[in-house]
C-alpha cells in the first residue's frame, strides 16, 4: 500500500518536476535563439554571399536605430496567416536588438501562398507605422513579384532604416523632405524674386481697376441667376486591398503591420 | 505768333515757378497770378503754322523749333516763348496740370531713385552723368468711357460629399445674367509721337485735383508739344486700357460660382467725353556705358520709370543669397515637421 503510494507520489513529483521544467525548456531554446542572428532563409532564397551581406547591413542599420531588422523567407506556414506566423515567430523567439520581445522589425515572405507581411514591435511600432509599412511593402513588392530578394531585402532594410528618422505620425515620402525638392523649389523662389525685381525696376503699374472707376455710377443694373439642373456623380471611396494591418499577438505584444501578396 | 513774358517791373524774362504755381521773375521776385491772366489766344487759321518761321520776342534770333513744338526756350538768349499759334482752336488744350517740382528737386529725386535701384549696377548707382533734364508738357487726352455691358453665362456650384462606401460630386447648373454699367473717368492715353507709350503710361496716376484751366504762361520756361493722335484716333487705346478692368468686373459679379462659362459677352464702350490736356513729365536722358538711357518722371508725384541698366553681379548675388536663404528655410520646415535637417 505505502509502497505503491511512494510509487505514485514519485511518478507524480517527477510529473511535477516535469511540469516545472517545462517552460524553463522553452526558455533554454529562446535563449538558444541567437539574437545577432537577422536572416532566416529558410526557403532557401539566397546565396551564402548575399545572405551574409544583408546580416552585416541588418547588424549596422540596426545598431543605429536600437531595432533588430529581421527578414524572414519560408515555404508555407503550417495553415497560420502569415500574419499570425510573425506574431508567432515574434512571441516564440523574442527577438530584440537589447532585449527579448524588444524594438523589432520583420519582414516576412511565403513562397508558398506568394504572402508578404511586414510588422514592427516596440519602438518600430512606434516609427513603422501601418501606413509606413505599406510604403515600403509597395516600395518592394515589384522586385519581390521580379524575384530580386536580395534587392528587395536590402530596400527594406534601408528604407525602414530612412523612415525611422522621421518623426512617428509623420510621411515620410513627404515632398518637403526631399532635398532635390527643397532645392528645386529654393531655385525657383530666388528666380522669380529675382525676375520680379528686374522687371519692377523700370517702375511699375501703380494704377488698377479701381482708379478711373467712377463708382457712383458703376453697377449691375440688373442680374438673374436661374437654377437649371443638378448633376450628381459618385465615386467609390478607395479602398485598401492589402489584407490586414497590425494587431496584438497571441503572446499580447501588439504590433503594426503591412500585409500583401507579390 | 509768340508769347513772351517781360517783367512789368524790370523788364527780365519771367517763368513759370513750380513752387508757387505763379510767373515769376528771376530778377526781381515779382509774382504774377496764372489764374487771373489775361489769355490773349485768337482762333488764327493754323494754315501754315507748321511750315512758319519764328523769331524769338526778345532777341531776334530764329528759334529753333519741331513741328509739334509749343513751348520752348530761346537757344539764343534762353527766353521761355510760346507759340501761340498751335494752341488755339482744335489745338487749344482744355486743361493743364502744371509742374509741382523743380528741376533741382527733379535731379534730386532721381539721383534718390537711383541709389534705391537693387539691380543697378554700383556705376550708375551715383547718378552723375546726368546728360540732361527736361521739363516737358506731354499731350495727353483724357477720357471718360461708358460701357455697357451684358453678359450671360453658365455657372456651376460643385459640392462633394462622402455618403457609406462613395464620394458624391453634387453640381448644380445655373443660368446667369448681368447687366452692367461702368463709367470710367479721366483715363489718360498719350497723344505724342515721340512718347514711349509703355513709359507713359507707367507714369499713372495723375493728381486730378491740380488740374488747371489752360493758361499759356503755365508753359514759360519749359517745353511743350501739340498733340499729333486725336481722340478719335487714340479711342481704341483707351478702350483697351480699360478692358482688362472691365473683364475683372465682370467676373467679380459671379462671385460664389466654380467655373463660369460665358456664352454671351457683349461690351459697348462709348467715348462720352474726350478733352485735350497737357501733363507735367521731367525727362531725363542719362549716359551709361557709353549708351543712352532715358527715364520719365512725373512732375507732380515724382514717380520715375524707364529702365535702368542691370548689373549681372548684383542680379547673381540676390539670386544665390535668396535660393541659399530659401533652402534653408525649406530645411528647417521639414526639420519642425519632424523630417529631420539631412
Amino acid at each position: 500500500m505505502v509502497e505503491k503510494w511512494l510509487q505514485n507520489q514519485s511518478l507524480f513529483c517527477c510529473f511535477f518536476v516535469f511540469l516545472l521544467l517545462l517552460p524553463f525548456g522553452t526558455v533554454a531554446k529562446g535563449q538558444s535563439f541567437d539574437r545577432n542572428q537577422y536572416i532566416y532563409d529558410e526557403a532557401q532564397l539566397l546565396t551564402a554571399k548575399e545572405k551574409a551581406n544583408l546580416q552585416s547591413q541588418a547588424s549596422q542599420l540596426g545598431k543605429k536605430r536600437n531595432t533588430a531588422f529581421i527578414v524572414v523567407t519560408v515555404n508555407g506556414t503550417d495553415g497560420k496567416t502569415l500574419k499570425r506566423y510573425v506574431e508567432d515567430f515574434y512571441d516564440k523567439y523574442a527577438p530584440g536588438y537589447d532585449q527579448p520581445h524588444g524594438n523589432t522589425a520583420i519582414l516576412a515572405i511565403d513562397m508558398q501562398k506568394r504572402n508578404v507581411y511586414l510588422a514592427g514591435f516596440q519602438k518600430a511600432e512606434k516609427y513603422l507605422d501601418d501606413s509606413r509599412l505599406d510604403q515600403i511593402r509597395e516600395k518592394i513588392t515589384p522586385d519581390l513579384s521580379d524575384g530580386n530578394y536580395f534587392q528587395a531585402f536590402s530596400a527594406f532594410l534601408n528604407t525602414s532604416d530612412e523612415y525611422m528618422n522621421y518623426k512617428p505620425g509623420v510621411n515620410p515620402e513627404n515632398i518637403l523632405f526631399k532635398w532635390w525638392f527643397q532645392l528645386a523649389a529654393a531655385l525657383v523662389v530666388a528666380g522669380v524674386v529675382v525676375g520680379l525685381m528686374a522687371y519692377r525696376s523700370g517702375g511699375r503699374v501703380t494704377v488698377n481697376a479701381g482708379t478711373y472707376l467712377n463708382h457712383d455710377q458703376s453697377r449691375v443694373l440688373s442680374h438673374y441667376d436661374n437654377y437649371i439642373r443638378t448633376i450628381v456623380t459618385k465615386v467609390k471611396k478607395p479602398s485598401n486591398n492589402s489584407s490586414s494591418g497590425g494587431g496584438i499577438s497571441s503572446g499580447g505584444h501588439s504590433h503594426s503591420g503591412s500585409g500583401g501578396k507579390f | 505768333m509768340i508769347l513772351h513774358y517781360k517783367c512789368p517791373s524790370c523788364g527780365s524774362d519771367m517763368s513759370f515757378d513750380s513752387e508757387t504755381g505763379d510767373l515769376s521773375c528771376p530778377s526781381c521776385g515779382r509774382h504774377e497770378k496764372i489764374e487771373n491772366y489775361q489769355e490773349e489766344l485768337q482762333t488764327s487759321s493754323a494754315n501754315d503754322v507748321e511750315t512758319k518761321e519764328y523769331h524769338c520776342e526778345n532777341c531776334g534770333a530764329i528759334l529753333l523749333t519741331t513741328a509739334d513744338t509749343t513751348a520752348t526756350n530761346c537757344s539764343f538768349c534762353g527766353a521761355g516763348v510760346v507759340i501761340a499759334d498751335r494752341l488755339s482752336g482744335q489745338l487749344a488744350p482744355a486743361k493743364v496740370i502744371p509742374f509741382t517740382i523743380s528741376k533741382e528737386e527733379a535731379i534730386d529725386a532721381f539721383k534718390k531713385w537711383c541709389r534705391k535701384g537693387l539691380l543697378t549696377p554700383r556705376g550708375f548707382m551715383n547718378a552723375d552723368r546726368i546728360k540732361s533734364i527736361t521739363g516737358m508738357y506731354v499731350p495727353f487726352w483724357l477720357f471718360d468711357l461708358n460701357s455697357k455691358v451684358q453678359v450671360s453665362a453658365e455657372c456651376t456650384k460643385v459640392r462633394t460629399y462622402t455618403q457609406g462606401d462613395y464620394i458624391y460630386t453634387e453640381t448644380k447648373y445655373y443660368d446667369a445674367f448681368r447687366d452692367i454699367n461702368l463709367d470710367y473717368v479721366k483715363i489718360p492715353v498719350d497723344a505724342s509721337e515721340k512718347m514711349n507709350d509703355e513709359l507713359m503710361d507707367r507714369l499713372e496716376p495723375y493728381p486730378y485735383d491740380q488740374l488747371k484751366d489752360f493758361k499759356t504762361p503755365y508753359l514759360a520756361g519749359f517745353l511743350a508739344e501739340k498733340y499729333n493722335y486725336s481722340d478719335d484716333e487714340l479711342l481704341p487705346r483707351a478702350k483697351d486700357k480699360i478692358s482688362s478692368y472691365i473683364e475683372s468686373y465682370i467676373s467679380s459679379t459671379f462671385a460664389g460660382y466654380h467655373s463660369v462659362f460665358y456664352k454671351n459677352k457683349q461690351i459697348d464702350t462709348k467715348n462720352v467725353n474726350s478733352n485735350y490736356v497737357l501733363l507735367p513729365v521731367w525727362m531725363v536722358s542719362y549716359d551709361y556705358n557709353h549708351s543712352e538711357h532715358t527715364f520719365a518722371m512725373n512732375g507732380q508725384t515724382g514717380k520715375v520709370v524707364g529702365k535702368p541698366p542691370i548689373s549681372m553681379g548684383k542680379v547673381a548675388a540676390w539670386f544665390s543669397g535668396i535660393a541659399a536663404g530659401t533652402f534653408f528655410a525649406l530645411k528647417c520646415v521639414s526639420f519642425m515637421l519632424g523630417g529631420g535637417f539631412w
